[in-house]
């Protein structure tokens, strides 16, 4: 029947074989191959030149042997598996996490809720107070002034609320996760992998067991999937920055005899807040990004837009969409690295 | 001299005759054609089916594109490729009549008999349990029945403003009804899925056939006869008139382009006669979903048991070469 067919009856499993089933779904080349008589059903097979034999992967061997499960009955069998789990895990995660679907609503709800003329000015003067910087300021006010005028502010105002919320939310798990990497070597080992996994992973491939375990209905989907997404860079630079502190002023700390917990707050984060506060700035810019992908799976703002422009080939809204969140980008950079300008010259 | 003349040109097609064939067996003479696989289920099956018939019974070389309604529209009009459109939803593709008018675009047939349905959802053990539901005013009275959530299209789909047109009409919202936007289709058959596996209430927008449909068994609500002005309007974002109406069956074509049809009759012919009903699509789809198949493997599907019906496509010529398929 086929390639491998040797090799089990060489070892002698052909009765534990037999015991398989081989009725799989046909594919073209198989149909195409049976149609052509080069190969009869249960007769035997036409040689293989060498140079063909294909790599004894599971649909191969199954085709000798109807025991060996086809790669596909592997997928169907980590979908069974995640189904299986999916259950007990909601029980958990479900009430966990329910207070950010709250949390991302009443934002929504607030940000909407409150009028432009009092919105904008907010914005403005929270920059100001931020980077105490006329420039930035001016650019933020303009920012969101061109954008009310071109009726994108709807947009850009939900997709605003959603990373402040997610951004707090990252920092306020990111701090103390990086925190307490930067003081046990042994939970760096081990986080170090499961960022770089959280980093690497193609943004839809997040969504995917999302869609599995919480209701698409609901907010905290896409708020997880940013989430995940955006912790990232806040968790790594608190670690880095807290390592990175000088040897020297840890010991004049310990001569002092500091206890660790005011070394922490006294020595530590004022000296590592630079970085933290690079962190923060990555992490929002992230959750920006994937403020886009998220559309997909029903986030409100700017990425429902470009979608549609994608959707319908109209391609200004879809630029039009994709310069806003450039904007937003901008400023939010802007307004954030301002902000660390000042702490960085405070700390001098 | 006539006579000699006749002759050398009867051998002269003779022998071409004889050099066709023996190129149609090699290759075919039938050349390169482009053919859309659409982002969706019933679509890579009659992209898969028209594909083999193309490739075994005529010997072309078929590539497939694949794409989208409006991408391959735009595609068509700039480039005049791909060859062939198949399962084109015209009533989603506003530049569908233009080009129909111009001319740069030939209609051949429908692919899905009767076509598209569209309309709104309700599973069916929800209909058992409470028949008002499946009715206007019950669904009005009972929003907390169904969830009090209607699921809508997301941005950018044809059915999203025309859903919107038939809410503002029913009052949906102050029915206490509230309205989900989904970002993409796959978290509407999604919810669906889970709604149905967990015998919860759904009520939102679906269209078949589709695998969602032959899957899940789900009874659509009706929203009243057909009424073209008011569904017209419901279809237009800026209309202000809009009324009740249900959707009218959607159709689903073929379309190819003109040169294509001028160049190659014998497959505008064979395209013309690509037809699924809706059932028979939904059982391969539903049989695709079960066997967790692939397109291509759906599309074999239907050709081992359903030679009946596609070996009436072909030509002859087409059905002899086809004939080892053909049970």
């Amino acid at each position: 029947m086929a390639t491998y067919d040797g090799l089990f009856e060489a070892a002698g499993l052909e009765e534990w074989c037999s015991g398989g089933a081989t009725d799989g779904p046909m594919t073209m080349a198989e149909m195409l191959a049976r149609a052509n008589g080069t190969q009869v059903e249960d007769g035997p097979d036409p040689a293989v030149p060498l140079l063909e034999t294909p790599f004894p992967s599971l649909d191969a061997l199954n085709k000798s042997c109807g025991a060996i499960p086809r790669s596909r009955d592997m997928t169907e069998a980590v979908e069974q598996g995640f189904l299986t789990i999916k259950d007990p895990l909601k029980v958990v995660l479900d009430p966990l996490t329910q207070p950010l679907s709250w949390m991302l609503d009443a934002s929504l709800e607030a940000f909407q809720a409150i009028p432009w003329f009092i919105m904008i000015p907010l914005l403005v003067l929270a920059t100001w107070f931020a980077s105490r910087r006329i420039g930035v300021t001016l650019f933020v006010a303009f920012a969101f002034l061109f954008m009310a005028f071109i009726d994108y502010y709807d947009d850009a105002i939900k997709t605003l609320s959603i990373i402040f919320v997610c951004t707090i939310i990252s920092i306020l798990l990111g701090v103390p996760i990086g925190i307490a990497m930067s003081r046990s070597n042994a939970l760096q080992r081990m986080t170090i992998p499961i960022l770089d996994m959280l980093q690497t992973l193609p943004t839809f491939v997040y969504l995917i067991p999302l869609i599995f375990l919480f209701s698409v209905t609901e907010s905290k989907l896409y708020g997880i999937a940013i989430i995940l997404y955006a912790i990232v860079p806040v968790i790594r630079l608190t670690d880095l920055g807290i390592r990175l502190v000088d040897k020297d002023v840890i010991e004049a700390a310990d001569a002092f005899g500091m206890s660790d917990r005011q070394k922490l707050w006294g020595v530590q984060i004022p000296l590592a807040l630079p970085n933290i506060m690079a962190g923060i700035n990555q992490t929002i810019m992230m959750s920006l990004a994937m403020v886009v992908i998220a559309s997909l799976v029903s986030a409100p703002g700017l990425g429902v837009k470009v979608l549609a422009g994608i959707r319908n080939l109209e391609l200004g809204v879809g630029l039009v969409a994709g310069f806003c969140i450039v904007l937003l980008a901008v400023l939010l950079d802007r307004a954030t690295k301002a902000a660390l300008g000042r702490i960085d010259s405070s700390a001098r | 001299m006539k006579k000699f003349l006749i002759t050398t040109a009867s051998v002269a097609t003779a022998a071409t005759m004889m050099a066709g064939t023996a190129m149609a067996d090699a290759h075919g003479d039938c050349g390169e054609v482009t053919i859309t696989e659409m982002n969706w289920a019933s679509s890579a099956v009659v992209t898969g089916v028209a594909s083999f018939l193309m490739e075994q019974g005529y010997g072309c070389e078929v590539t497939k594109v694949p794409s989208s309604t409006t991408p391959a529209l735009a595609s068509v009009a700039e480039t005049g490729q791909p060859d062939i459109l198949t399962e084109l939803w015209i009533n989603g593709a506003p530049s569908y009549d233009k080009m129909s008018e111009a001319g740069t675009i030939t209609t051949l047939t429908d692919v899905l008999l009767p076509g598209g349905v569209e309309g709104w959802w309700i599973p069916t053990y929800l209909a058992e349990e409470h028949p008002e539901l499946a009715t206007m005013e019950g669904l009005l009275a009972n929003p907390d029945l169904v969830g009090g959530r209607f699921h809508q299209c997301p941005e950018g789909w044809g059915c999203k403003n025309t859903n919107a047109g038939i809410a503002r009409a029913l009052g949906l919202e102050d029915a206490g009804f509230e309205i989900f936007q989904h970002g993409s289709g796959e978290t509407m058959a999604t919810s669906i899925a889970s709604a149905v596996e967990n015998e919860e209430p759904w009520l939102g927008y679906y269209w078949g056939p589709t695998s969602v449909l032959g899957k899940y068994d789900m009874t659509q609500v009706d929203l009243g006869p057909y009424n073209e002005e008011a569904h017209m309007c419901n279809a237009d974002p800026d209309c202000e008139e809009v009324g009740m109406s249900s959707y009218p069956v959607g159709p689903v074509k073929t379309v190819v382009t003109t040169d294509f049809a001028d160049n190659h009759p014998d497959l505008a012919e064979l395209m013309s006669n690509v037809t699924f009903t809706n059932d028979q699509m939904n059982t391969v789809l539903a049989w695709q979903e079960d066997n967790n198949a692939s397109a291509d493997e759906a599309a074999v599907y239907f050709l081992t048991n359903y030679s009946d019906i596609w070996s009436e496509w072909v030509n002859e010529a087409a059905r002899e070469k086809l004939a080892a398929f053909i049970q």
